[in-house]
């Protein structure tokens, strides 16, 4: 009996491990931010902050989890948010398009560069991660011909309202946007033939091939569904900053892949969490924000995310992992041979460059001012 | 049952890919109520002749009948139409998605909401439940189950489901079913097919297996070498002469 109990309970949890994961995460971030900062942390503008931070993403993470499961990556979408912002900004300033206009506007072009990059992967047979890097370089590069070193800024209130905008005694727009787009997200992914065979997809190719299923076509639904949604950012963007440039939105690739991966999405495809991907969202803006709080350089956020992103992919990985017997002991794995043959090099790269500094110190010949 | 006139029909079927042979001039009877074994070497033409069938691949030369009338198909979904259907080797199912999901994939019922369609997933599942238990006689342990969680003969169990919920399915080819699976399951995979049997579909079973053709088949057609080697009947065959005709030993009469 006590043997069954524990696993029992395991089998049951195992479903709902996608959530419990990232909100165990969160509530370590809060303890230690109440031990640490509860004042500047906990305090209802700062909270305030983070959920405006983590709506920008929401959107994008509710697409990226649908091209995630069918085992595609985008990393173009950064790019596509800061060149429908831009290409929004031109029209509402250079030739005067109503934001309500240009609004729509953004989204379908987000969704057609989606379509371009859905294309070149099913079509060109590109892969996705070298297609849509490529094409990320060439967004980014229209984004800077476009508006050279300007930064576009003042626009109308309906995209001010969009990026910070507020109800009265409820929830900020951009959350609700971005809580909305979840709810469509967790519809399509249950009730819809692109949901479902998104998953199908991700799971077996093969097998979706064999069923009747056209899997370049449900792949680029994904891809113009990411793309629609980076517009969306890009649009949210712009009115949260009131300012649109070239160089925007820098890190929203591994940001949102980070935020849906550690919520339970699985990169090898077939395993999708909507709800997952907003606790990811949540922790990683909560995460980023903790180390504003605390003063800590903005160029750390680059290492943490980085950092949170192995971190959860190994961990599902051995979650994944039915047979954990052999692994228990972490001395025994690590004296396997092949294992130690990767130690002996290690080992000898630590040495080597201990040498190379000593090396350097010892022939010193003091700082050298650059310039 | 000789004076049964057969629903399939395959007369100087020949198929060439490039300046290779892979089938030459070869006749398949299946008749519904009845389990045609074909069984050979490897290389021997069996898939192809069932991909024929099956409208993956289309012959060089020859016709494919059905109830007399000679079929013309292009595609997998044209034999579908048709009322012929495969269960493959590798099943195709979606590890992560359940049971009933995978029956129905890419065929989902759907309800309208508002004009939309949407996924009627409640329905899915009692029909694939009543399916597994009033066709097949199996019943799943857990309908939430996603697929990889299922045993080889439960998987099998849902492939088979899949085929058959098409009401108009008349032909069923099997390809290796029991190859993957233990003693006890392979068991139960042949009372599948028995009960199919019954239901009045033909079935044609592609199998290694001599054990398990002569535990279901009326008929065992041998291929050689892209060829027929002959068709004998299970009940007046033996091992030993079908193994003969595999290899080659003897010459059918």
């Amino acid at each position: 009996m006590t043997d069954t109990a524990p696993r029992g309970l395991q089998e049951r949890l195992e479903p709902y491990l996608a959530i419990i994961g990232p909100l165990a995460m969160i509530a370590m971030i809060m303890l230690f931010m109440a031990l640490v900062e509860p004042a500047r942390y906990f305090r209802a503008s700062n909270l305030n902050i983070i959920l405006l931070e983590a709506a920008l993403y929401m959107p994008m993470a509710m697409a990226m989890t649908f091209v995630i499961t069918q085992r595609g990556i985008d990393l173009s979408i950064g790019s596509v948010a800061a060149l429908t912002g831009i290409i929004m900004a031109f029209a509402i300033k250079e030739y005067g398009f109503p934001a309500w206009v240009a609004v729509p506007l953004a989204l379908a072009i987000g969704g057609f560069f989606g379509l371009i990059n859905g294309l070149v992967i099913t079509k060109f047979r590109v892969p996705d991660l070298i297609g849509t890097l490529a094409m990320d370089l060439v967004y980014r590069g229209f984004a800077l011909v476009l508006a050279k070193g300007l930064v576009l800024a003042r626009f109308p209130d309906l995209i001010t309202e969009i990026g910070r905008g507020r109800i009265p005694g409820f929830l900020p727009v951009p959350v609700l946007i971005g809580l909305a787009a979840f709810v469509i997200g967790a519809i399509l992914l249950r009730r819809s033939w692109f949901g479902r065979y998104s998953i199908a997809i991700g799971s077996n190719p093969e097998s979706a091939e064999m069923t009747g299923i056209a899997i370049d076509r449900y792949k680029v639904y994904a891809y113009v569904l990411m793309g629609a949604m980076a517009g969306l950012a890009g649009v949210m963007l712009t009115g949260k900053l009131n300012a649109i440039q070239a160089t925007s939105a820098p890190y929203f690739n591994l940001h949102v892949i980070a935020a849906v991966v550690v919520g339970g999405t699985s990169l090898f495809g077939g395993r999708a969490y909507m709800l997952g991907s907003l606790a990811g969202v949540l922790l990683l803006s909560m995460m980023i924000n903790a180390l504003v709080t605390l003063r800590i350089e903005f160029f750390w956020q680059s290492v943490a995310s980085g950092v949170v992103i192995i971190l959860s992919v190994a961990f599902y990985t051995w979650l994944q992992k039915k047979d954990r017997d052999g692994a228990r002991g972490l001395m025994s794995s690590l004296t396997t041979p092949d294992n130690m043959k990767v130690m002996k090099l290690g080992g000898a790269l630590v040495a080597l460059l201990a040498l190379l500094s000593a090396l350097g110190f010892a022939l010193s010949t003091g700082s050298v001012p650059s310039g | 049952m000789s004076d049964r006139k057969p629903i399939i029909a395959m007369r100087s079927v020949t198929k060439r890919f490039g300046g290779v042979t892979a089938l030459q001039d070869v006749d398949l009877d299946a008749y519904p109520g009845e389990v045609l074994a074909i069984v050979g070497d490897n290389g021997a033409g069996k898939s192809t002749l069932i991909k024929i069938l099956t409208g993956v691949y289309q012959p060089t030369q020859g016709s494919i009948q059905m109830d007399g009338k000679t079929l013309a198909m292009s595609s997998h979904s044209d034999a579908i139409a048709l009322g012929i259907d495969a269960v493959y080797q590798t099943l195709a199912l979606a590890d992560h998605l359940d049971p009933a999901a995978n029956m129905f994939l890419g065929s989902e019922l759907t309800k309208r909401i508002l004009g939309l369609p949407f996924l009627d997933n409640k329905k899915m599942r009692s029909e694939a439940e009543r399916v597994l238990l009033d066709r097949l006689g199996v019943r799943l342990k857990s309908m939430d189950a996603p697929a990889e969680s299922l045993s080889g003969g439960q998987r099998q169990a849902v492939a088979i489901a899949r085929a058959v919920y098409h009401a108009d399915l008349r032909v069923l080819v099997m390809d290796e079913p029991t190859a993957a699976l233990g003693p006890q399951e392979t068991a139960r995979t042949l009372k599948l097919i028995q009960v199919l049997r019954e239901e009045g579909l033909a079935i044609i079973l592609i199998s290694h297996s001599l054990d398990d053709v002569f535990a279901v088949s009326d008929r065992i057609q041998v291929m050689r070498r892209g060829r027929s080697a002959g068709v004998v009947k299970t009940a007046e065959s033996t091992k030993q002469e079908v193994l003969g005709l595999i290899v080659g030993a003897a010459e059918a009469a």
